[in-house]
């Protein structure tokens, strides 16, 4: 189960009217007929145009601002090379790089996102946009509130760079740029306002603030810094069309601040399913008192160690002292009405409690919810695996696989459609105690040792030699104990193949026999047997 | 197999028998189940066999509102009635009620089922003229075949390289004067591929409906996979040979339950060995063994050779039409059951209904309807339930105004009944005294409330704003 977790997801728009975008020049066209005198006059404007861009020097490219700002000094350029895995052979690995845009804070540390940071394997730092490439440090990572702080230690590069403070509060709004290096100039492009919206990123399925704007410009959402004339807004951090989100200062500074006195404990989230209670015969049936309001509690996930302080039909009234429309809304004292998840990470960490108002049967009652930590590792398939090489064992040439998103985003930008229905669904299903995470025989290398099994593939283990299997490491160790010399395998319940039997004594030599034949290094690669190098949040 | 010259060559030629057939028709509308579609008209082939009866295919045929049948080179229209349709292997009977019809027509004779590479003859009406249409080929291939019109069976089928195009549907193919197939279905992307239902299939629906009714073909219930690994035959105690396939599973019915368990190796269905790879040799043609148990009728007994428990054995399996699967698969016949009340329309999940999605029924965001009518029965059976509803629209009111919930919603419980079919809806609905109905979904337990008195007063009002003349269909 994963929240983002209401009914009918919507956005919430802060409303401002949206500035007309000014009509773009009609460009200068030859006349029908008159090809050999346009010719003359495209020539001369030509030749205008090349000395015009003479006499300019470190003029940005057409339909760019630029000017001296000071900017130059305090956003660098960086440059991520990664490893790229194919999880439909994930013995394997490619590199791929990224550009990338980073912000001079005090204390020689450079603020980016995390978008792309993962699984790195050299960070570029470079100044003004040219030059020597410095080599970077990560030293601080955090994939659900997607900030990055880079550092180097190469000599001189800190001498000529000039801070940026990342302000406090509510930002303006008016006069925006989003700004960034490119072709070795500073390029800037006028933005406009849209909204704030609270959504999902694309690294974590914790819903926050993201301020949506508007600007004619190409491929950013790498960390480019948006300005209001001289004030950092946010850094971008996805970019659709002409929509870019925009990570608000507001939400960065509190991670900052708390991260330097060592008090950020990673983000937290609500991890309850709720609904609008627009409906006024919901609010009567369940006794409300006074006017309709409050968004209403559908699940409450249950955990082994612990009572949930909710329960399934509380009407939230009140949440960290703001009252919950109707919508499911709250009226931020910044931002206007602002979805009521936003609440779990304003200015809140993990294991904060928040105080809550409830109604229960009829009756007013003040909870503390504790904001539980935010970790992929508690989906049944979690969506990420940030910084780990794919995890695998091969036995025998069936190769069997951790079931996460990571593996199911093989199949292309429209996995959610494309992967095996029944494998995707699980991402529908809770874990439980016996059962918290799943391992898949993905497929089958040919071999003599498996023959008759060739085709299987896309089934999630259940059993192996009578032992339940959640995780590689218990596939491992089930194979140490074949019963009589065989090894059972069994597959979950579904319409599909349920249980095979192979060989025990054969299983070793099998296995060399496919490494070699396929061009495999190992036969395994666990992350228990080599944690990720990671920069944990919460660690300053 | 024998053939018959002395009585085929006394025959008229077989284009004499071969029927045009017209059917107008209409579907109904699967999210709005009191609609239905507008009048479609169709054209397929058929042909006269014996006891005055014209053969065809049940998808000519159809949710057919008339139907009209014209004799080779005859111009007049005659009325035709379904006298018996087997959706699952895509045959019908028709009857013609006016006697003069038949006047002069031989009934075809069936042959056996033809052999690889022989050659045969389609007869029919395809698009692209009036007149009749021949076309040859050669047998291409014999084998276990989806028969699309239903969707969720598969049946012996022939493929041919004579071209079957739409309106060839229901004709005949005949080889030596003897019909050897219905020509029914082609294959979109793959050329020269058309598809025959042979001689055994037509055979056991004319014996099914001997006795007035049509039944079906009986399902084993059993999930026959390959046994090739020597390991796993070593495992079971079974010689490193070609024979047996192993019972993985079983679908839930009882009566195959109560004879079969998983892990048994079926050594021999019927008179027919199976190989390791689940096949049976079915008159020179290697075919999946599900081919075995369909040659039995509705409730008779299949003798099965067994391996178990490291020795032969043998057991008697009744099999029967197997119902659990119907809503899984194209429906026709009966029109969608509903139940309309403060504007919400409450119909069973089948798959017409996710078909009126549009093609891409099957997105993530349909997923607990794609789970429950395709997986859950097979994983969860205890939790399945007999005909999952599903609140397929909400006819705007203000009752209903502020429902966030309003479609494609699975519905769990309705005023803390659970809901296995539609009946559940009613009698919670109609059994109910509290000021507010409650009724949950599925996925996490969302829900509405819907004002008894106000929806008890709006009922008459939004049958009629919205043209609907009864409030349930049962």
């Amino acid at each position: 189960m994963k929240p983002f977790s209401h009914w009918a997801a919507r956005t919430t728009t802060h409303c401002q009217a949206l500035a007309t975008a000014p009509m773009p020049p009609t460009p200068d066209r030859p006349q029908p007929g008159s090809g050999s005198v346009s010719l003359h006059a495209w020539a001369a404007r030509l030749l205008a145009m090349i000395t015009l861009t003479l006499l300019l020097p470190g003029r940005a490219m057409q339909g760019a601002e630029s000017r001296p700002s000071g900017w130059e000094d305090s956003i660098v350029e960086m440059d991520v090379t990664r490893k790229q895995y194919d999880y439909t052979q994930p013995w394997t690995r490619r590199m791929q790089s990224r550009r990338k845009a980073g912000l001079v804070l005090e204390g020689h540390e450079i603020l980016t996102t995390a978008d792309q940071v993962y699984d790195r394997t050299l960070v570029r730092i470079q100044k003004r946009g040219r030059g020597k490439w410095y080599i970077g440090d990560v030293t601080w990572i955090d994939y659900h509130a997607n900030l990055a702080i880079v550092t180097t230690e190469e000599p001189g590069f800190w001498d000529d760079l000039k801070p940026i403070v990342v302000p406090e509060g509510r930002s303006p709004s008016e006069s925006m740029q989003i700004v960034r290096w490119r072709e070795g100039k500073l390029e800037m492009r006028k933005a406009e306002f849209s909204q704030y919206t609270v959504d999902t990123g694309d690294l974590s399925f914790v819903p926050r603030i993201l301020l949506e704007i508007s600007a004619e410009i190409q491929g950013v959402g790498w960390g480019e810094p948006v300005f209001s004339n001289d004030t950092l807004i946010g850094l971008s951090v996805q970019h659709t069309g002409n929509k870019i989100s925009v990570l608000p200062a507001s939400f960065i500074r509190p991670i900052l601040s708390a991260r330097k006195l060592g008090t950020y404990r990673g983000l937290g989230f609500f991890d309850f399913f709720w609904q609008a209670a627009v409906n006024p015969a919901s609010l009567e049936h369940l006794k409300l008192k006074g006017e309709p309001r409050g968004a209403i509690v559908i699940e409450v996930p249950s955990h082994p160690d612990q009572t949930p302080v909710l329960q399934p039909l509380d009407i939230l009234l009140k949440i960290d002292g703001f009252d919950i429309d109707m919508q499911g809304d709250y009226q931020d004292p910044d931002y206007g009405p602002l979805l009521l998840e936003n609440l779990a990470t304003r200015g809140k960490w993990a294991g904060d409690a928040v105080p809550m108002t409830i109604s229960r049967e009829g009756r007013e009652l003040e909870i503390l919810y504790r904001l539980p930590k935010a970790e992929f590792s508690t989906s049944l398939v979690p969506d990420a695996t940030y910084d780990q090489a794919p995890e695998y064992l091969i036995a025998g040439g069936f190769v069997f696989q951790p079931l996460n998103d990571p593996y199911l985003k093989a199949w292309g930008p429209d996995w959610k459609r494309r992967s095996p229905f029944r494998i995707y669904y699980f991402n529908n299903q809770a874990p439980t105690p016996e059962q918290p995470a799943l391992v898949l025989l993905s497929q089958v290398l040919p071999d003599v040792y498996n023959l008759g099994y060739q085709d299987v593939k896309y089934l999630v283990v259940k059993q192996v030699n009578g032992r339940r299997i959640a995780r590689l490491e218990d596939l491992h160790a089930a194979l140490e104990n074949p019963p009589d010399g065989f090894h059972i395998i069994e597959f979950m319940e579904s319409d599909s193949l349920r249980r095979l039997v192979v060989s025990a004594a054969d299983l070793e030599a099998a296995t060399q026999r496919v490494l070699q034949r396929y061009g495999i290094a190992s036969d395994h690669h666990l992350s228990s047997e080599s944690p990720a190098e990671t920069v944990t949040a919460g660690k300053p | 197999m024998t053939l018959h010259p002395a009585t085929a060559s006394a025959k008229t030629e077989p284009e004499q028998s071969v029927i045009h057939i017209m059917c107008f028709s209409q579907e109904p509308d699967w999210d709005a189940p009191w609609r239905f579609s507008a009048v479609r008209r169709g054209s397929g082939s058929g042909f006269v066999i014996q006891g005055k009866r014209i053969m065809t295919n049940a998808h000519v045929v159809s949710w057919d509102r008339q139907i009209l049948v014209q004799r080779y080179q005859d111009p007049r229209p005659y009325l035709a009635t379904v006298e018996f349709v087997a959706h699952d292997c895509d045959l019908a009977i028709l009857k013609v009620q006016d006697e003069r019809f038949f006047e002069g027509l031989e009934p075809l004779e069936f042959g056996e089922l033809p052999k690889v590479r022989s050659t045969v003859v389609t007869y029919g009406y395809p698009a692209g003229g009036q007149q009749i249409s021949y076309t040859r080929g050669v047998v291409s291939r014999v084998d276990i075949n989806n028969y699309v019109h239903q969707g969720n069976r598969s049946l012996l089928g022939v493929q041919t390289d004579a071209a079957i195009n739409p309106g060839n549907s229901g004709g005949p193919v005949i080889q030596d004067d003897h019909v050897v197939g219905v020509a029914f279905q082609g294959t979109p992307g793959l050329e020269n591929t058309g598809f025959f239902i042979p001689p055994p299939v037509i055979r056991h629906f004319l014996k099914d409906i001997e006795d007035g009714a049509y039944e079906g073909f009986p399902q084993a219930g059993i999930r026959l996979v390959p046994l090739q690994n020597p390991a796993y035959r070593r495992f079971l105690g079974l010689p490193d040979n070609d024979l047996g396939a192993r019972v993985d599973s079983l679908v839930e019915i009882p009566s195959t339950q109560a004879v079969m368990r998983p892990d048994d190796v079926i050594l021999q269905i019927g008179p027919y060995p199976v190989g390791s790879d689940g096949t049976i040799l079915f008159e020179g043609n290697r075919v999946f063994g599900a081919m075995a148990f369909q040659e039995a009728q509705h409730g008779e007994e299949v003798k099965l050779k067994l391996w178990r428990d490291k020795q032969e054995t043998t057991v008697s399996l009744p099999v029967y039409y197997y119902e659990g699967d119907r809503t899984a698969g194209n429906q026709y016949g009966s029109p969608p059951r509903y139940f309309v009340y403060g504007g919400l329309v409450f119909t069973p999940l089948s798959m017409d209904y996710l078909k009126t999605f549009g093609r891409n029924w099957a997105d993530a965001a349909n997923a607990e309807l794609v789970y429950e009518i395709f997986y859950r029965r097979h994983e969860d059976p205890e939790q399945t339930r007999s005909e999952p509803i599903v609140l397929a629209d909400t006819l705007a009111d203000e009752v209903n105004a502020n429902f966030i919930i309003h479609r494609r919603a699975l519905v769990d419980k309705i005023n803390g009944i659970r809901i296995d079919k539609l009946e559940d809806v009613i009698r919670a609905i109609e059994s109910n005294t509290a000021a507010q109905h409650v009724i949950e979904f599925i996925p996490h337990n969302g829900f509405e409330c819907l004002d008894r008195a106000d929806a008890e007063q709006a009922a008459s009002r939004i049958l009629e704003t919205y043209g609907i003349p009864k409030d349930r269909r049962l």
